[in-house]
């Protein structure tokens, strides 16, 4: 999961103190590049996985989101995971932003994230950081065991506090709006 | 090397004494996976074998003899409730063969929970000792039978077709599944379970038990959610008031389930139900934060560091969270354990480092 790394430059450049927690998830690991180039710019961060978002949400005082699609009837399509924090920000009562470009608003309406999704490589997710290797290794000669990696999720609009676009900031629910 | 008390020159043998050596570093050095119920039924033996070897004339002086050896032992660490639960236990069955045949009825009505005096007993050492090892023994057929006490009710909650939803690996909700497998055919989501993908192995051991298992990252949870019939997992510990101190990722799970009314059913022994209530979220005192050597490789050196790292090990799930447990006394709702508290443990060993006043002085020293 990626956190939107312009913005954040940006507040540095205008010396506020902050902090980044950076929040990844396997397979892909793409928080680790962003870790990188937050701490290159200056700004002090921490790592974690999404399964210690609840650990660390009381902690945290706003929620940046980046997003790949913003649907007619107010989902943010995301990277996997987006959905899960929104849910934690929400329950802990901390604002979430999503940044979201205003050409990535799409007319498509969805409100689950498996009727249309894609599914990346599943033997990424037998990558493991230490020398052993996964139990499910052999999972393509075994007839019941199956991989599955999402790519997207959908956060429903009511999990998102504002979407920051380039022209305005606007609810979720404003995205029919824009594009007309 | 003879163990003597400072005040009253009482003796425990040599053997005795290597044995709870051994068993304090044992507990010491779990730092790999040990199963509850290995370590468990240990403790009893350990402190079955206490029993019978130290020097006591009443029940009072052996549970002070039992709480000062609980001093040496890693008991304040979070991994250890398991065997803290045990001890307490052993407790209350000495409290309760001590009291005898004035047990506390229900006529004495709630105060009788509270009541915290150990009458001087008519009952002399090798009765009492008899008594209290006889309820020992059903103890250990009680932890024996547990797991499949649990197993047995999975008919009861897995019906055919179903979809079902785990996290990481537990021992209890593997076989659980596999049992509901011989007479029902459904379907089980693993999640990964984070750094450790302790659900790789749970998928693995599921598969060879003929059940069709997906494994899937634990950030996609929320996106399958509602596509799942129920919730079963396994925890580490059950606190006081329902909640659980389970494996990292498992508190997200339980709030995408609430948001999706999907049922969170958690299968525990019950002697994994602790009668302490979380007092802070901070690693000392309620989690355990580990190594994060299989999040990040020690090779990076654009954040060797510079970077904080947080891996924390267990996860705090709120009661509001669980819809039922599945313990080998039965299914039960999370408001009901306090009452099952109150039946396994007495409130004056809730907390097993607090000694009787007269106790302060006298010490069991290595």
């Amino acid at each position: 999961k990626q956190w939107y790394q312009r913005r954040v430059r940006e507040a540095k450049r205008q010396r506020k103190q902050f902090k980044v927690m950076v929040v990844d998830s396997r397979p892909d690991l793409t928080g680790v590049a962003s870790c990188e180039r937050l701490t290159a710019a200056g700004i002090p961060c921490s790592y974690v996985y999404i399964n210690s978002c609840t650990y660390i949400m009381k902690k945290v005082t706003k929620v940046l989101l980046a997003s790949d699609a913003l649907l007619a009837n107010g989902y943010v399509l995301g990277p996997v995971g987006t959905a899960m924090i929104g849910l934690i920000a929400s329950n802990y009562n901390t604002p979430v932003i999503v940044c979201c470009e205003t050409y990535k608003f799409s007319e498509r309406v969805q409100t689950d994230s498996i009727l249309y999704n894609e599914l990346a490589d599943p033997d990424s997710m037998l990558k493991t950081l230490n020398a052993d290797d996964s139990l499910v290794a052999g999972w393509r000669e075994s007839p019941n065991t199956r991989l599955v990696n999402l790519v997207y999720d959908t956060t429903p609009p009511a999990l998102v506090s504002i979407v920051i676009t380039e022209i305005a900031e606007l609810p979720c629910t404003s995205a029919p709006v824009v594009l007309r | 090397a003879v163990v003597s008390t400072q005040s009253t020159g009482k003796k425990i043998s040599k053997d005795t004494v290597s044995r709870l050596e051994e068993f304090a570093l044992y507990l010491r050095e779990s730092k790999k996976e040990r199963r509850s119920y290995v370590s468990v039924v240990k403790t009893v033996n350990v402190f079955r074998d206490l029993i019978c070897t130290s020097e006591w004339v009443t029940a009072r002086e052996l549970i002070k003899i039992i709480k000062s050896y609980c001093k040496y032992l890693p008991l304040s660490q979070s991994n250890e409730t398991d065997v803290s639960n045990v001890v307490r236990r052993i407790l209350k069955i000495i409290r309760e063969e001590n009291a005898g045949s004035e047990a506390t009825s229900f006529a004495d009505g709630l105060s009788s929970f509270f009541k915290s005096d150990m009458k001087a007993s008519s009952i002399g050492r090798p009765d009492l000792q008899d008594n209290i090892l006889n309820s020992i023994v059903e103890l250990l057929s009680e932890l024996e039978t547990s797991k499949s006490n649990i197993i047995n009710m999975a008919l009861e909650h897995i019906h055919s077709n179903e979809r079902i939803l785990t996290f990481g690996h537990s021992n209890t909700v593997r076989d659980f599944l596999l049992h509901g497998r011989k007479a029902r055919d459904f379907e089980v989501i693993v999640c990964e379970s984070g750094p450790s993908l302790k659900g790789h192995k749970m998928a693995a051991e599921l598969s060879d038990g003929g059940i069709k298992t997906t494994v899937i990252p634990d950030s996609s949870a929320f996106a399958i959610i509602h596509a799942v019939n129920k919730v079963i997992i396994g925890t580490h510990t059950i606190m006081a008031d329902g909640a659980l101190r389970a494996p990292n990722g498992v508190h997200q799970l339980a709030m995408a389930a609430k948001y999706f009314s999907v049922p969170v059913i958690v299968c525990a022994a019950v002697y994994k139900l602790s009668p302490t209530h979380l007092c802070s979220y901070d690693p000392d005192a309620f989690n355990k934060v580990i190594g994060p050597e299989n999040m990040l490789n020690f090779s990076n050196e654009k954040l060797h560091s510079k970077v904080l790292i947080s891996n924390p090990d267990f996860d705090y799930v709120p009661s509001d969270f669980i819809e039922l447990f599945i313990t080998n006394t039965g299914g039960h709702a999370p408001s009901y354990l306090y009452r099952i508290i109150s039946e396994l443990y007495h409130p004056e060993d809730y907390d097993l480092d607090n000694m009787c006043v007269e106790a302060v002085e006298d010490d069991i020293c290595i």
